[in-house]
């Protein structure tokens, strides 16, 4: 076996059921953060997500109607 | 909730009281700092009285300026951020008030606790099991309080200045009650339920933790309403945040172990905190950038508007202590760095830099908009800003020296393989750089004292003469 492929060996028979809901855990939100990036970075959303910039900016008018 | 007839729309005298709070907290913990430094430079200064030992005073520090100012800092802001950007008023009055008085019963019994040496000995956790629990009341009511409240919301969109402060409130819940597990033995004395390298790995999965969730994701809730509101322009990039939000909030909690490099643990908890701490530079500094570029522009108004300043450069400290902290998470960079005054520095970059500035940013934005008055002296707000920033300087450039020589001593070898310096020599070269950092450490407290005068008078020309205050305004 290359270093290389020593160093990626894993012994899944060694795997307890805390290691398999750590391992499904962390690549499911991977997959999540990797959707998310290409949700928020999609040109198509690009309006839908600035649109709320302004949220701070309005906030004034509140105050007026008291 | 709906507010009753006659009540305003908003309950900002909680958001008040959190303000003044905030302010008197800064100068107290900074004032406990700097002589706790002075007593670094000249041991003699502890007297020989046991309250007034390093030992005792630090937690007190810590706890001060971590808890006490930047608590009360957060309760003020994300109560006033949740209800201008929800545009309803708080869900419970009440449990604001508990939040209040909670939080300063906990912080006074620090103050009792602490110097007479009843501790847990975890760091920056060292309060007992009773106010532990206590702890864990008051912060689960603001939890609830503020999510209740976002619940009520009269718009349909949440703004990512409060997802940052609900991740704060969830994983400080997680953190503080998984981190203060432990069995009571006495009112004042517990034992941590963890014990060897399973307590070291608790620890510093909550000590970072806290860093990444009180001191970075509560504020960075504060940056992202702040800097907009008081440039007057909209932040540079919605879905910029979103990222910088998601990916903080997915890296953070991997990184506790990159400060167990060299230990007990295995190794590979040390370089898997040391990778996700390389990964976490880009959604850090897409943050800082997207807070900084809101300005795009418009920079001329960082010649006259001097609150706007202390929001910039702390963006700016920001930036540079999230490089630094990866940096110095690599191995063959933490076989240097580690137990040396550069973590000290490195903490206090940001701390100072980051935390404090964006506070003092955003408490100068608050009192003349919640007095409904102007500021006292807005010069005094650009003395305060220098103060600042160059007393930062003073402290981190010191504890730079001062961390990497002592890190150089300590493994100097001669040609016979013998340690070439004795850890009293590194000692005794350490003094002129203690000296130069209690220095620093005076003139921030300096600083903080003409912050808490400015606003002490704010409050009092509008209390005793509004119609003035609202003359001049």
């Amino acid at each position: 076996m290359t270093k290389l492929a020593n160093y990626f060996h894993t012994d899944w028979a060694a795997m307890t059921s805390v290691d398999w809901l750590g391992l499904t855990l962390t690549v499911s939100v991977a997959i999540l953060m990797a959707g998310a990036y290409a949700y928020a970075f999609n040109p198509a959303n690009k309006e839908r997500f600035n649109d709320h910039r302004f949220i701070p900016l309005c906030d004034d008018r509140l105050d007026k109607e008291d | 909730m709906e507010p009753r007839q006659g009540e305003p729309q908003y309950n900002f005298v909680i958001v008040q009281f959190f303000a003044i709070m905030a302010t008197v907290y800064l100068v107290v913990g900074a004032l406990v700092g700097v002589y706790i430094a002075a007593e670094l430079a000249w041991p003699a200064l502890n007297f020989d009285i046991p309250y007034l030992t390093f030992g005792r005073l630090r937690p007190l520090h810590t706890n001060a300026v971590i808890f006490a100012f930047g608590g009360c800092t957060l309760f003020a802001t994300s109560y006033y951020i949740v209800q201008r950007t929800c545009y309803t008023r708080l869900w419970s009055d009440k449990l604001a008030w508990i939040t209040f008085w909670g939080w300063n019963a906990v912080i006074v019994s620090a103050v009792v606790t602490l110097p007479l040496g009843i501790t847990s000995g975890k760091e920056y956790a060292e309060l007992e099991w009773p106010l532990d629990i206590l702890i864990a009341v008051v912060w689960l009511s603001y939890m609830f309080n503020f999510v209740m409240t976002v619940a009520s919301r009269k718009v349909s969109h949440i703004y990512v200045a409060n997802w940052f402060f609900m991740a704060m409130q969830v994983m400080i819940t997680y953190l503080h009650v998984v981190n203060s597990l432990a069995i009571p033995v006495g009112l004042f004395k517990s034992y941590s339920i963890f014990a060897g390298p399973q307590d070291a790995m608790v620890q510093w999965w909550y000590g970072h933790n806290a860093v990444g969730f009180f001191l970075t994701a509560g504020f960075l809730g504060i940056m992202y309403y702040f800097v907009p509101k008081q440039a007057g322009r909209p932040i540079f990039s919605y879905r910029l945040s979103v990222i910088h939000f998601w990916t903080l909030i997915f890296g953070y909690v991997w990184i506790g172990g990159h400060h167990l490099q060299y230990t007990a643990l295995p190794d590979w908890s040390g370089s898997l905190g040391a990778a996700i701490s390389l990964a976490m530079i880009i959604p850090s500094w897409g943050g800082a950038v997207n807070g900084m570029l809101t300005l795009s522009g418009a920079w001329d108004k960082l010649r006259t508007d001097y609150t706007l300043r202390f929001l910039i450069v702390s963006l700016a400290f920001y930036a540079m202590s999230t490089f630094e902290g990866p940096l110095m998470s690599i191995r063959t960079v933490n076989a240097l760095s580690h137990y040396t005054d550069w973590t000290v520095g490195h903490v206090h970059s940001g701390a100072l830099g980051w935390v404090a500035m964006v506070s003092m940013g955003a408490i100068y934005h608050l009192v003349p908009r919640l007095w409904n008055t102007e500021l006292y002296s807005t010069k005094l707000v650009n003395t305060h800003f220098w103060m600042t920033t160059i007393s930062i300087v003073f402290y981190i450039s010191a504890m730079w020296v001062s961390g990497i020589m002592q890190g150089l001593m300590w493994r100097a070898y001669d040609e016979q393989g013998t340690l070439m310096y004795s850890f009293a020599e590194s000692v005794a070269a350490m003094h002129p750089y203690y000296a130069l950092r209690w220095f620093g450490g005076t003139l921030f407290l300096l600083g903080t004292i003409v912050m808490l005068f400015n606003v002490l008078m704010t409050v009092t020309r509008a209390r005793t003469a509004p119609a003035l205050a609202h003359a001049s305004a």
